[in-house]
């Protein structure tokens, strides 16, 4: 007789377990092993990770970075139209500076995030179908690199989703995705 | 006075110890007193968090918007900090003193560090209420994270270092207690006290790691250092931040196995089995604080992907033995007692007009189907993409603190206000309901929370941006139908925290006082300890298993579904 209020019995150690709590114990293991292996392995085969490049950047720095991305590139009624695969995102309080922007379905980009002030989320979705949608952390003193290939075309809003002051709610982004 | 004076008073003999009608322990008064004192204290945290959640949520639900986001996000902060850590943490010290002292029949050791602590705790959470409620521009509110470089008040930062110092000097006379029992001996503890001194070590290393995430945002604050960076505040600060409430998941198992026991007549399945799964907990479930960091920049994808997964899952293998275990101790329990034939007899046949027993088991059936189940998918790196700083996140965890740990916190307190209190509650009808409203509404206010998230992509911590977002076209408004319906539960669920409220305190303040000896209905059919049957290796435990399987199918359908909505997605990373 075992009670959780007791010590246990001298041999607790070796008293048989319950045939099907072991196979539980079996079931348990292996589910947890089987999922691991998914999750690292999909870093190696998936098409979504959420994994860059990251690089320690003053966030001034950044934001004359962002500013000479804008003068490179083209204003269109969309927005920005990158001059190369390159695009710069620059989070402030309350404002996604370098959007609205105009990208082609289908081009690999490679997305650089960073904010100027505190930190933000950086929420992207198509506005047609809104279970469709990808959260990123921007910092400040972090510039992230993370590639993306918009396959469909549309419009895709950005929100910020991590509280950065009592503007949080106005921020909002736009990117166009338009066929290539 | 004299009302709050009878609270503490019982029949002691000599010594000052008394024999619990309910449990055999020997009780002594120094430990039930302090017992009541972090239990009083929490529950009073729980009513002002409480009252919060109804602004709170009423604000989400748009179609009230009650509150400006110049007051929602300081509402916001004050929910957060008295529900998710001073209701719990008194609760918590509460519950350390039951399975040391209590449980071993010893009286409490240092006491005046025990009240010490606990001043320091109403201080420091009084301070972090006052430096929210006072905040003034430029000061945002903390919200639970005060994320630097925002600018938090200091003062807040201070008070936060102050409550969590006094939960260290309170959890002192728990571990002097263990310590005296098990120096000299080569005595192995109960496993309700070998629970709770797990509980204890990850408390001390989350609260380490919470000191020094607010000193150092401290330090910086009042200028001491120049700048901060935010990727260490980060990683600093979900070591208490995510601590907090893994203290939260294993204090809770602690009382489900307590718990079980007493009202519902189980047993220890396995010593070995269980006492491994909370070996694991303690090498592991601390590395789930990456949860909070997988899409942040610069961490590397094997570190995350690492500790995300607590080393191979280790704490969720460990979370899935105790899913079995513990009612598998009931029904090992019940059916060797004969209370219960076919697959799920000895269930149907529990004591489900106790209050305590259900709460207790819709913890623990909530917990791990809308909590444990999406924590672990939502803790893979790439499906967190798709979670993270959603409202399916305030889901995920609602339905482990609000459902899981505060429905076994519930329980808790009524089984004390009847064996320690020795009251009667003042309506058996209302008491038996409070498991069940507040376990359904709960439910389904949290699954709205996760729909609104991963179907519909509602950020958290926002004042509006469902109807509409200023300045802008855009809105979320496909997911009004979804909060229609989680503002009518969570209105629900504030109610039957009030329910609650109003059961324990009337109980406390004009409950009938129960007769020496008398077990208040909380004992199972057949006593405490019931002779004879098969020896518990041998008991058919069919209906666990079954349980156990359609959980696991549960498990596997949520995860394939996450990770298929995942893939639909336009390609991210490298």
């Amino acid at each position: 007789m075992s009670n959780p209020l007791e010590d246990p019995d001298d041999d607790w150690w070796n008293s048989p377990v319950n045939r099907r709590e072991s196979i539980w114990l079996g079931i348990a293991g292996a589910w947890s092993l089987g999922i691991f292996t998914w999750m690292a392995g999909f870093t190696q085969f998936g098409d979504q990770n959420p994994i860059g490049t990251t690089y320690d950047v003053d966030p001034d720095r950044y934001q004359e970075r962002v500013g000479e991305y804008k003068e490179a590139a083209e204003e269109t009624e969309n927005g920005l139209v990158p001059p190369d695969s390159d695009v710069y995102v620059g989070a402030m309080r309350f404002n996604w500076d370098g959007l609205p922007t105009v990208l082609e379905a289908g081009r690999e980009y490679d997305i650089h995030l960073g904010a100027y002030d505190v930190q933000h989320g950086f929420s992207v979705r198509p506005e047609e179908n809104l279970n469709k949608q990808i959260n990123l952390q921007v910092f400040p003193g972090s510039e992230w690199v993370i590639p993306m290939t918009f396959d469909e075309p549309g419009t895709y809003h950005v929100v910020c989703n991590e509280f950065c002051g009592q503007g949080h709610r106005t921020m909002h982004g736009r990117f166009t995705v338009v066929e290539g | 006075m004299s009302a709050v004076a009878s609270l503490f008073r019982n029949d002691y003999d000599a010594e000052g110890f008394r024999t619990c009608s309910v449990t055999g322990l020997d009780i002594h008064r120094s430990v039930e007193n302090y017992v009541k004192l972090f239990g009083l204290t929490a529950v009073i945290a729980l009513a002002v968090g409480g009252s919060f959640a109804f602004s709170v949520a009423m604000t989400r639900w748009e179609f009230i918007g009650l509150l400006d986001p110049s007051s929602y996000y300081t509402h916001l902060s004050i929910h957060a900090w008295n529900l998710l850590i001073f209701w719990m943490v008194f609760m918590e010290i509460a519950v350390l003193y039951v399975g040391g002292p209590m449980v071993l029949g010893r009286a409490l050791p240092l006491r005046r560090l025990a009240t010490v602590g606990w001043g320091t705790m109403v201080a420091g959470a009084i301070g972090v209420n006052a430096s929210i409620w006072l905040s003034e521009a430029p000061n945002e509110a903390p919200l639970l994270t005060a994320y630097v470089p925002l600018p938090v008040t200091p003062w807040f930062y201070g008070a936060a270092i102050v409550f969590l110092l006094g939960a260290t000097i309170a959890s002192l006379p728990f571990f002097a207690t263990i310590w005296s029992e098990t120096r000299d001996s080569r005595r192995t503890l109960p496993l309700v006290a070998f629970g709770a001194f797990v509980t204890g070590i990850i408390a001390v290393e989350a609260i380490f790691g919470g000191i020094a995430a607010f000193a150092y945002a401290l330090a910086w604050r009042i200028d001491l250092i120049a700048s901060v960076d935010p990727g260490i505040y980060r990683q600093l600060y979900w070591i208490v931040g995510h601590g907090t409430q893994q203290i939260n998941l294993l204090a809770m198992i602690t009382v489900w196995y307590f718990l079980t026991h007493v009202v519902g007549g189980a047993v220890v399945i396995s010593e070995k089995v269980s006492r491994t799964a909370f070996i694991l907990y303690l090498f592991f479930i601390n590395l789930g604080a990456a949860h909070h960091l997988l899409v942040d920049p610069g961490m590397s994808a094997g570190w995350r992907i690492w500790n995300t997964s607590y080393a191979f899952y280790g704490a969720a293998f460990a979370s899935m033995i105790h899913a079995f275990a513990i009612p598998a101790g009931i029904e090992a329990g019940r059916r060797r007692r004969g209370q219960g034939g076919g697959l799920f007899g000895w269930l149907t046949s529990a004591p489900w007009r106790n209050p305590v027993f259900v709460s207790t088991i819709f913890s623990i059936i909530l917990f791990g189907f809308l909590g444990g189940i999406t924590g672990v998918v939502m803790g893979q790196i790439q499906v967190n993409m798709t979670w993270h700083n959603t409202l399916a996140t305030v889901g995920h965890f609602h339905a482990t603190v609000a459902l899981g740990t505060t429905l076994a916190f519930f329980g808790l307190v009524l089984f004390v206000i009847k064996t320690m209190f020795r009251r009667d509650f003042v309506s058996d009808t209302l008491a038996s309901a409070i498991p069940y409203a507040y376990g359904a509404a709960m439910s389904v206010a949290t699954l709205m929370l996760m729909y609104a998230g991963i179907l519909y992509g509602v950020p958290r911590r926002t004042a509006e941006v469902v109807r509409n977002i200023p300045g802008s076209e855009f809105n979320l408004s496909a997911a009004i139908p979804i909060f229609m319906i989680f503002g009518i539960f969570a209105l629900l669920a504030i109610l039957s925290g009030v329910l609650f409220v109003v059961v324990s305190v009337g109980s406390l303040l004009f409950g009938d006082r129960l007769a020496p000896g008398d077990d208040g209905g909380m004992l199972p059919d057949g006593g405490l300890h019931a002779d004879g049957g098969d020896p518990i290796h041998a008991v058919e435990l069919r209906g666990t298993f079954t349980l156990c399987l359609i959980f696991l199918g549960v498990f596997v359908a949520v995860y394939v579904l996450n990770w298929y909505l995942l893939t639909q997605l336009w390609a991210i990373g490298a």
